[in-house]
């Protein structure tokens, strides 16, 4: 029984992990910008509908359309101001990902000026609480896994079959080549940020429920976010859902195996083991070919 | 012509009087007391820090409005260390020998009162720091006082009424990898004293997003009771979602209205060791508890409280210097009992604190609502 929680718990956070990985793995694939503040792109699109619900008195469905899009509000401006800047000058990758990091802490530090420095709960989507051989998940966890898994679908669907997916990564994969057959390289990368910055709010808004989400909690989302994309190969987004599972199922099994003192050395040495033996990530070499 | 003159000299003399009088009275009105204040209002400190400044700010304001301190005003100088121990030490060389204040209430957190008292106790000026004392350096430090308890008294404080009130024989606890771990070393240690088995320990890291599995390992070795220490609701909620049901132990951080409402349904059946429930004030603290939530419109809990008492005890110990500004005499002057809202304070102990188990309140959380328990530790 306490197996089969551990499972669950380890499955929920693994989706958890993924939602905000598939935003960086987005990001990374159509501009080639690590997103250092992917998480908390998340915080921010949770903290707004949260706020819109509670201040505005604005119904709960309004509030998490208000929240997604302040998400993918924020992350266009940002791509149109200093990203666009930064391309301007063609600025190596170490400079992108030091503005990413540094307007992290600049939207933390808004988060708590903002919304306070208290933890923030959206309803859950259900409150079902179900059994599974002995163990305990909520509905909402249900929903958190369908959402996602549709989600990467669409993704796939997008990237493979939409004249606007294919677009984004030809800007990305060849800029130049790109202009030439006529694609206007600098709004695909714009609607790319757009898209990772609507993935990272609806991951917050997603989780909300499960975990409540802070000003603090940022950094700690992107990370987690960041390694799951990078063990699924950092280009491709089904890559993150797979990443996220294998963290999150690792950190239960070494709860329960090893001690929770010893997680995260367990779990991320287990990471690195893997790492060595498919460098490219675990769907890597599948994503260099724009899965 | 002449009348005119004489009209500008009579009004020359009225205005020759009111210049004078006005310079008479810059002359006359008294140099403000200027009392320095380090707190994190930024950073992973600003959930202590801010309700700190809020019981600070409101302590100076009342107590200017009755004419401050032998009838000179109170000059509050705020600076926020950004939880971090190296800007505390600037701001408190700042405050200590550019603005030279007379005492410095704060940090809010460990390691930056370490720091801070490094400067400020060679100097002679008195820190109120919201910490327990911790290191045994710190006892050396004889201008450094605590408004909280220390580790091991909240660690007392927990296995007092998890094995008295409760009457849990088997203990769990989840704690988490900061303060939750100092608070654990100091259950271990203190445990053999008390008929209790401690069961089950799972440590959660701070800002994680899930501590569900812990939770279940706590869960599986069946405890009477589970104390969860650390600063954030998560557990809180992973352990009622599982269906954990047995009684929850927390310390005075997590026993704070941000807290209840973070912790959703789950702020039920959790016992806290704390110092104020102001649903349910003791007498000594109906006062504050009355005048807090006249100006900010909520209740307040401990940690205002400790900074109400902060500067109180300073303002004591300033009424009683009267005109001896010795360096050291403020360090003096509080050095001795002090009646807080908080609790009565001793800072002639050697814990520099005088915090005893007696002077914990205890509270329960029933349906999101505290209810002062009538339990008293130390009896």
């Amino acid at each position: 029984m306490l197996f089969t929680q551990a499972l669950l718990a380890g499955v929920t956070n693994g989706f958890v992990y993924a939602l905000v990985g598939l935003g960086i793995a987005v990001i990374f694939k159509g501009s080639h910008v690590i997103n250092a503040m992917q998480g908390e792109l998340a915080v921010v699109g949770a903290a707004t509908a949260v706020f819109a619900a509670a201040i505005w008195g604005l119904p709960l469905w309004l509030a998490v359309v208000a929240g997604a899009l302040t998400g993918m509000a924020i992350a266009i401006l940002v791509e149109l101001g200093p990203i666009r800047a930064l391309f301007a000058r063609r600025a190596r990758e170490e400079s992108f990902l030091l503005l990413t990091v540094g307007l992290g802490f600049t939207f933390s530090a808004g988060v708590l000026y903002l919304f306070g420095r208290e933890e923030h709960l959206l309803p859950p989507l259900g409150d079902e609480v179900y059994e599974v051989f002995g163990a305990i998940i909520r509905e909402h966890a249900l929903w958190v896994i369908g959402i996602s898994a549709a989600l990467i679908l669409a993704l796939r669907l997008f990237y493979r079959h939409t004249h606007l997916g294919l677009s984004m990564m030809a800007a990305s994969i060849d800029p130049d080549g790109a202009a030439t057959t006529g694609i206007n390289v600098r709004a695909m990368r714009t609607a790319t940020f757009a898209l990772g910055g609507l993935l990272a709010a609806l991951a917050g808004l997603l989780v909300a429920p499960l975990i409540g989400v802070g000003y603090q909690m940022g950094p700690l989302l992107t990370l987690k976010g960041f390694a799951a994309a990078i063990l699924g190969g950092l280009s491709n987004p089904l890559g993150a859902l797979v990443g996220g599972l294998v963290i999150g199922i690792l950190e239960a099994m070494s709860i329960v195996f090893v001690s929770s003192g010893m997680k995260d050395a367990v779990a991320l040495t287990l990471l690195i083991v893997i790492m060595i033996f498919v460098p490219d990530g675990i769907l890597g070499r599948a994503g260099r070919k724009g899965g | 012509m002449t009348q005119s003159v004489s009209r500008r000299a009579l009004l020359a003399v009225p205005a020759l009087v009111l210049a004078l009088a006005g310079t008479v009275a810059v002359v006359e009105a008294a140099e403000p007391i200027r009392i320095g204040a380090i707190l994190s209002t930024t950073g992973p400190g600003a959930g202590a820090g801010i309700p700190q400044r809020n019981g600070l700010q409101l302590a100076v304001k009342l107590a200017n409005e009755k004419g401050g301190i032998d009838g000179r005003q109170i000059q509050l100088i705020m600076e926020d260390d950004g939880s971090s121990p190296d800007v505390a030490v600037t701001k408190a060389n700042n405050l200590i020998f550019s603005q030279k204040v007379q005492a410095i209430i704060g940090p809010t957190l460990t390691a930056s009162t370490l720091a801070v008292g490094g400067v400020a106790d060679p100097a002679k000026i008195p820190v109120m720091a919201f910490t327990g004392l911790g290191v045994p350096l710190e006892k050396t430090r004889r201008c450094v006082f605590h408004m909280l308890p220390s580790q091991d008294l909240n660690a007392r404080a927990l296995l007092e009424v998890a094995t008295k009130a409760l009457g849990a024989k088997k203990l769990g606890v989840l704690h988490d990898s900061a303060y939750g771990n100092i608070v654990m070393t100091k259950i271990r240690e203190v445990s053999p004293d008390y008929p209790v088995e401690i069961v089950a320990v799972e440590k959660w890291e701070v800002g994680a997003t899930d501590a569900t599995t812990q939770a279940a390992k706590v869960k599986a070795a069946a405890p009477d009771a589970v104390a969860v220490i650390g600063n954030s609701a998560t557990p809180f909620r992973n352990a009622r979602q599982i269906r954990l049901t047995a009684p929850l132990l927390s310390a005075l951080g997590t026993a704070t209205y941000e807290y209840v409402k973070a912790m959703g349904d789950a702020a039920d059946n959790i016992v806290f060791a704390e110092f104020l429930v102001a649903e349910d004030p003791l007498p000594g603290q109906a006062a504050f508890v009355e005048a807090f939530r006249k100006e900010y419109g909520v209740l307040p809990k401990t940690m205002e409280a400790s900074a109400w008492d902060a500067f109180n005890a300073v303002a004591a110990g300033l009424a009683k210097l009267g005109a001896d500004t010795q360096p050291g005499a403020l360090c003096e002057a509080i050095r001795g009992p002090f009646e807080g809202a908080m609790a009565r304070f001793d800072f002639s102990q050697e814990d520099l604190t005088g915090l005893t188990l007696k002077s914990y309140v205890f509270s329960k959380l029933d349906k999101g609502k505290f209810v002062r328990l009538p339990f008293k530790a130390g009896s």
